[in-house]
């Protein structure tokens, strides 16, 4: 029989085991750690070079929103929602907002819902390219962070010249996006909302961040060493991925083909042509090969709504103090790092009586104990980069 | 070296210890949330805060000279902190950046997180913002070396054991 | 989604009522796990009596095709909040546990919800159906204190050890707010000719505590 990779891995700690007699130790990961992540804490039980039980500890980042949402009203409670995932700053708020206009039944205006999709597509680039800046240098590449990241501050410049923030941009209101001038319901037929040359840069922008896809897919992807530590790494079959609740990249790359844009109709995503990109394996790989295939749909879907942005108004007429009536809702979104959803109980008050947060990277991480079963330990970094979650999402 | 902790130095002395180490800062990046993706940002090619002479990612807080507590302070989180604090050896400077480790921020009535890094331990700098522009990050580092040069060296030798505010 | 546009039209042309385009989905899903259907905005809820909780989510997985767990949480409806906007009117009090489920071809969802008492919220739990909900049921437990029959490790996920109180309930205090109710609130002087009555706006004076 012939002797492969894993014939010969096998063998070798066999025989090293019978040798040794050893035991297994505890090696504990975090909370302080120089990833992006954030403050997570592994407790992996390991023998030899394989850990066997990882136990992820979070709670570091806990900072109590669903109480916190409690006691705000509906405009407040849209400025701390964004720093919710704090990567993709805009597209939290989304299915928040849409909750609300929902249960009060408001109809959005299509200029406004317009510049909605493009900030949101504008988001996942960002969230996809600091992912391609941050899995690599954990593999151990070290380039593509400072190619990524520059890209991303074009886009962010155009984040904030629209919206004023980098990536907390608060830009939604119930019922539309921000008003030019001040008060909300002023209706004006030529709105100066989006910022002269916006357009132009935007386009630019766009056909850079396309040019600098193709220079990541000659780094990374050309890369053997790359190859090696992320093919066949961490796979994760689909049915136990949907049970676990896994959803977004992670969910796609192992063949499903889902996408909540294509579902759910909280923007108009009907309106542009593009697809859905989906995975083979569901390893490591796959993982990352859809989010740079993701970042080269977002940048076409901008390209095709900037040239059919709509004029009109940017928000519906709502009262000045705003009281959702009695409902109840669950609205959900395809954040950037998956589903991300809002279960909103309201009850004609100034605020909400409980929001529940569906965060994507809680379930994504819940499956890190089933994923590293039997993986070695640099293989545990390969596979957390590759699941991309960020702590404030897990926590919130 | 005794003769610092007990004389002083004399001035150009002094002048050169503090340019010395105001100019080679080894940043121990203690990013937490939303505004340690400003510090990255911070150190990416736009903002670039390596050319005063900071350097990011040391090996390990050992050799470290200055913390940049970047993001929201949480209860469970903060013996931590704590303890990499301690192992930073002296001098040693700490900035806090953002408003949830300047005061709690927008989590001010949240049941887990504290109400300010200060609670923890000594702060040198305050960079207010959620989160602060790179700029404003660059400045606040700009405003310590400006510190450090007018510090009083024995002064900064016997303060060793200082208590958290 | 294209059938349930049909049978949208059809109705709007003749009949009075309209039908709602998932109510056939709904009334198809509480049949099948012999609970009661309800539509709101646009969110099908089933709700299904406690003690068959674990058999409705095996149901929805192998026969319905709803095999995504999306989350599972819970709510408080209680008549008294210590923090937050009170019910306007008064319900019963109960604790209600909300799961939600979808399928992955359609995109087609449901809430599956049950009511468990106040004081000593048990029920059992799902983790041998859907595994995912391992640490949304800590998470449930430590929030607000619901006990999961057969769960394998009910200890805290999100707070420090030694933690005291369930912070999601309505009972529970955000002694911050207690302090000082909202920093905007309070930053009102009066003007020099205008009343001088000693302190601000309608801040509760914390040197002249109640009782």
């Amino acid at each position: 029989m012939s002797m492969d990779a894993d014939t010969i891995r096998h063998l070798s700690e066999v025989s090293v085991s019978v040798e040794l007699q050893t035991e297994d130790m505890i090696l504990n990961i975090g909370p302080q750690h120089p990833s992006t992540h954030g403050v997570l804490r592994l407790v992996a039980r390991v023998d030899g070079e394989r850990a066997f039980d990882v136990q992820p500890v979070i709670g570091y980042m806990h900072r109590g929103y669903e109480k916190l949402a409690e006691v705000r009203t509906y405009p407040q409670i849209t400025t701390i929602v964004n720093r919710i995932d704090w990567v993709s700053g805009y597209a939290n708020e989304i299915p928040f907002i849409v909750a609300c206009e929902k249960i009060m039944e408001l109809e959005v205006p299509p200029r406004a819902q317009y510049i909605r999709l493009i900030l949101t597509e504008m988001a996942r680039i960002c969230s996809h390219l600091v992912f391609m800046a941050s899995y690599p240098l954990e593999l151990g590449a070290a380039s593509p962070l400072f190619f990524a990241l520059r890209e991303r501050e074009r886009v962010l410049d155009l984040l904030e010249g629209v919206t004023g923030g980098r990536f907390h941009p608060n830009f939604n209101r119930i019922g539309g996006v921000k008003p030019a001038y001040g008060s909300g319901s002023q209706t004006r037929k030529l709105v100066q909302d989006l910022p002269a040359g916006f357009y132009r840069d935007t386009r630019a922008a766009m056909s850079r961040v396309l040019e600098v896809c193709e220079e990541l897919d000659d780094l990374v992807a050309g890369n053997e060493i790359i190859h090696v530590r992320t093919k066949g790494v961490g796979v994760l079959p689909p049915d136990v991925a949907a049970s676990y609740g896994v959803s977004g990249p992670n969910l796609r790359a192992s063949g499903v083909d889902f996408d909540l844009r294509k579902v759910e109709d909280y923007l108009p995503y009907d309106d542009l042509d593009w697809n859905v990109v989906t995975g083979t394996n569901g390893d490591c790989y796959d993982r990352w090969w859809c989010r740079l295939q993701e970042i080269r749909e977002s940048a076409k879907m901008i390209q095709q709504a900037i040239d059919n942005v709509p004029t009109g108004p940017i928000q519906a007429k709502v009262p000045k103090v705003i009281k959702v009536p009695k409902g109840e809702t669950y609205v959900r979104a395809e954040n950037p790092k998956g589903e991300m959803g809002y279960y909103l109980v309201t009850d004609g008050g100034n605020g909400p009586y409980r929001v529940k947060i569906r965060s994507a990277s809680f379930s994504n991480l819940s499956i890190l104990p089933w994923v590293l079963e039997g993986a070695m330990i640099p293989d545990i970094i390969a596979i957390m980069g590759s699941l991309d979650f960020v702590l404030g999402d897990v926590d919130r | 070296m005794g003769v610092i902790q007990k004389f002083g130095a004399p001035k150009p002395v002094s002048w050169l210890l503090n340019w010395s180490r105001k100019y080679s800062l080894w940043l121990f990046q203690f990013g937490l949330a939303c505004c340690a993706i400003e510090l990255m940002a911070a150190s990416s090619p736009r903002y670039d805060f390596m050319r005063f002479g900071i350097i990011p990612l040391p090996a390990s807080p050992r050799q470290s000279d200055l913390m940049v507590v970047a993001g929201t302070v949480t209860d469970k989180m903060a013996p931590s902190i704590r303890r990499l604090y301690d192992q930073m050896p002296e001098p040693k400077y700490v900035i806090s950046m953002g408003s949830c480790a300047n005061c709690g921020g927008p989590y001010w009535d949240s049941y887990s997180v504290t109400k300010g890094v200060d609670q923890i331990i000594p702060v040198d700098v305050y960079v207010p913002g959620c989160p602060p522009r790179p700029e404003a990050l660059m400045e606040g580092i700009v405003l310590l070396q400006k510190v450090i040069q007018g510090e009083d060296v024995r002064e900064k030798w016997n303060r060793r054991d200082l208590q958290p505010v | 989604m294209t059938s349930n546009q049909s049978d949208l039209t059809n109705e709007a042309t003749g009949t009075e009522t309209t039908v709602h385009p998932l109510q056939e989905f709904a009334d198809g899903v509480a049949a099948a796990v012999g609970g009661v259907a309800e539509i709101t905005v646009g969110t099908v809820k089933v709700k299904v009596p406690a003690d068959r909780w674990v058999e409705t989510h095996r149901i929805a997985r192998d026969d319905l095709g709803l095999g995504f767990f999306s989350f599972l949480s819970a709510i408080e409806w209680a008549n008294e909040v210590s923090v937050g906007y009170p019910l306007s009117e008064p319900v019963e009090e109960r604790i209600e546990v909300i799961s939600t489920l979808g399928d992955l071809s359609e995109g087609k969802r449901v809430t599956f919800s049950t009511d468990l008492p106040l004081d000593s919220p048990r029920i059992q739990s799902i983790v041998e159906v859907f595994p995912g909900a391992n640490w949304h049921e800590r998470e449930a437990h430590e929030m607000f204190g619901i006990v999961f029959e057969g769960h394998p490790n009910l200890v805290h996920l999100y707070l420090p050890d030694g933690f005291m109180g369930h912070p999601l309930r309505k009972s529970f205090p955000l002694l911050s707010r207690e302090v000082k109710p909202w920093p905007g609130d309070v930053d009102v002087e009066a003007m020099p000719g205008e009343a001088q009555s000693g302190g601000g706006s309608d801040e509760p004076s914390t040197e002249n505590p109640e009782a």
